[in-house]
């Protein structure tokens, strides 16, 4: 490692620097290279993006047979569709013959695919329907030699739709592991077990690394002290509880790179509004008082699915890296389904409220971000300190970690995952203790 | 409606627009009247029933909330402040009555911060309620060119 530092110091050109990262994470802090280095980029985008589960749409966005939404892994285009027998498949958004973007909407319906360039047209399944003048063709064209590529590996759990550009390696069940108990958290909140990302999208970009984003994301109980301290204040004194009660939560890392900011632990006061009581009644008909209470409005654990999903309290929120340094952010809030409509018309205020360019908590991450990328560009000392509660941190045998309210044991599991996955070890963990 | 009012009209909608360029949030909030809506869609053609996210939905509490936190001096996108001017054109009376009068408006907005210059550009539709010769501010709907699409942080009054 020393020898590696040394590299970076003494002149050595960035692009011939390693992009082993290895050295760039310690158990209690990571190198600043790691959110600025295009060639670190470059290598993530080969031996993540392009080989994890990533997260690129929710089913209740395409209901019908024909829907789709365009969106990307990493860098490439790719086309998430649902096809007439009602499958949902992912293509790369390409058309077979000349290469043109096939789909070019955000979203939209195609109950058969055309190329706007020759016009050739292709099934809700991908195949080849008609390339156009094919008499040009002297043998004709097999349609099974064009149908549109497909990203290999489909699979969605609870209407989380994942997509693997890798033909092999672990099941998504395998990847989302004890993630999906807190998933549970989120989409029970609805008596019959749904969600719906129908209530429209916000999009914010930021000059940072993608990293940061899921960093700062599970961290908000203690950069919230300082980069939201109006919000905070506003909502105790509307709500009457004292801030340091929200600290009995938990967090924790899970393996497979995920982190969970987990609030059963938290007290919260309900309202005892009409819809709040019906709604409550509903949750405890279907789930139980125990469970319930663990459903109840505010209780909704914050998420990050490696490497791009997250659920914090309103919304799912993917990001989408565009280069070392600019991400795209997506937000949608999740409508509960089967709920008295005042609980959904609440999440929504409350999302506009909070996040989205004008809200009053999200714009003042995504500064934070930006002014850190611009800070990371002197390496006086370039290392990133994520040392906090390591010595009261409790790792079980599978890799789980949890932690005091506020300890960053999390953070230190995601960056351990991270290190694995751009080594080419694509287990969910490291096999053992850690 | 008699030009004088009209006149009238525009001077408010112009005032209005320096208030908010001038980041002077308590003389730009008694514009408003007390019930009232400040609504930034996310869509073009949002409606202002659909359960839909927009981008700014601030009823009378909101807005207050709103104005607070922007004049608290603890909004990291304030600090430093962004300089602002913006031009308002295309003024047109949609619809006069005794009680109100509701306005089309277009803008485009010069912000500048950190060595960087953004425009914002939009239409707004004021519904004006008349009280005696002056008017409060019922609603604002404010329809951003770029609404549907990944924009910077919006930490100021459009």
């Amino acid at each position: 490692m020393e020898q590696h530092i040394a590299m970076m110091t003494d002149g050595t050109t960035r692009a011939e620097a390693s992009v082993e990262v290895g050295p760039l994470i310690q158990p209690d802090r990571i190198h600043s290279r790691l959110y600025s280095d295009p060639a670190i980029f470059a290598r993530e985008v080969e031996m993540l993006w392009e080989r994890v589960w990533v997260y690129v749409g929710h089913e209740s966005e395409i209901p019908n047979a024909g829907d789709y939404v365009r969106r990307q892994i990493a860098t490439r285009p790719i086309l998430v569709l649902r096809g007439r027998d009602g499958k949902v498949c992912v293509f790369h958004n390409r058309c077979r013959h000349r290469g043109n973007m096939l789909c070019h909407r955000d979203r939209g319906n195609a109950q058969v695919i055309r190329c706007p360039y020759h016009g050739w047209t292709f099934s809700s399944e991908g195949g080849l329907l008609e390339p156009t003048f094919d008499d040009a063709y002297e043998e004709g064209l097999e349609s099974a030699d064009f149908a549109l590529a497909q990203v290999p590996r489909v699979d969605n759990y609870r209407g989380l739709i994942f997509a693997s550009l890798s033909p092999t390696g672990i099941s998504l069940d395998e990847h989302l592991g004890q993630a999906k108990m807190f998933l549970d958290l989120i989409f029970d909140r609805s008596p019959v077990g749904e969600v719906e990302l129908s209530a429209g999208i916000n999009k914010v970009r930021y000059r940072g690394n993608w990293k940061m984003l899921p960093e700062n994301s599970l961290e908000g109980g203690y950069h919230g002290f300082f980069i939201h301290k109006f919000a905070f204040d506003l909502a105790d004194s509307r709500s009457g509880r004292d801030r340091m009660d929200f600290h009995d939560d938990a967090v924790w890392y899970l393996p497979g790179g995920h982190m969970v900011e987990d609030f059963r632990p938290v007290g919260i006061k309900q309202q005892k509004t009409d819809a709040n009581i019906a709604y409550m009644k509903q949750l405890e008909e279907r789930y139980g008082a125990e469970r319930a209470a663990h459903l109840a409005p505010g209780k909704a654990p914050i998420i990050f699915i490696f490497p791009n999903l997250m659920y914090v309290q309103t919304h799912f929120r993917h990001l989408q890296p565009l280069g070392v340094d600019e991400t795209l952010v997506v937000y949608q809030p999740a409508m509960l389904k089967g709920v008295p409509e005042e609980i959904n018309q609440t999440i929504l205020r409350q999302h506009e409220g909070s996040f989205g360019p004008a809200g009053f908590l999200a714009s003042d991450d995504l500064e934070i971000l930006e002014r850190t990328q611009n800070a990371i560009k002197t390496d006086g000392n370039p290392w990133l300190f994520l040392g906090r509660g390591i010595h009261r941190e409790a790792t079980f045998d599978d890799g789980t970690s949890v932690g005091h309210s506020m300890d960053e044991n999390h953070i230190r599991g995601m960056w351990a995952h991270y290190t694995r996955i751009m080594s080419g070890d694509m287990a969910p963990a490291n096999g053992g203790a850690a | 409606m008699s030009d004088g009012e009209d006149d009238r009209t525009r001077a408010f909608l112009y005032r209005e627009a320096r208030l908010m360029d001038e980041h002077r949030y308590d003389e730009w909030l008694s514009l408003w009247a007390p019930d009232c809506l400040y609504w930034i869609p996310s869509s073009q053609e949002q409606s202002e029933s659909d359960r839909t996210a927009s981008i700014v939905f601030d009823r009378r509490q909101r807005l207050e909330d709103r104005i607070a936190r922007l004049k608290s001096g603890e909004v990291l996108a304030l600090d430093p402040r962004p300089a602002m001017r913006r031009v308002l054109s295309n003024i047109e009376i949609a619809e006069a009555s005794d009680s109100n009068v509701t306005t089309l408006s277009n803008f485009v907005l010069v912000y500048a911060r950190y060595d960087e210059q953004i425009i914002w550009c939009g239409q707004s539709t004021h519904t004006l309620n008349r009280v005696g010769d002056a008017f409060q501010i019922a609603k604002k709907k404010v329809v951003l060119v770029n609404c549907e699409h990944a924009m910077p942080s919006l930490q100021f009054l459009i």
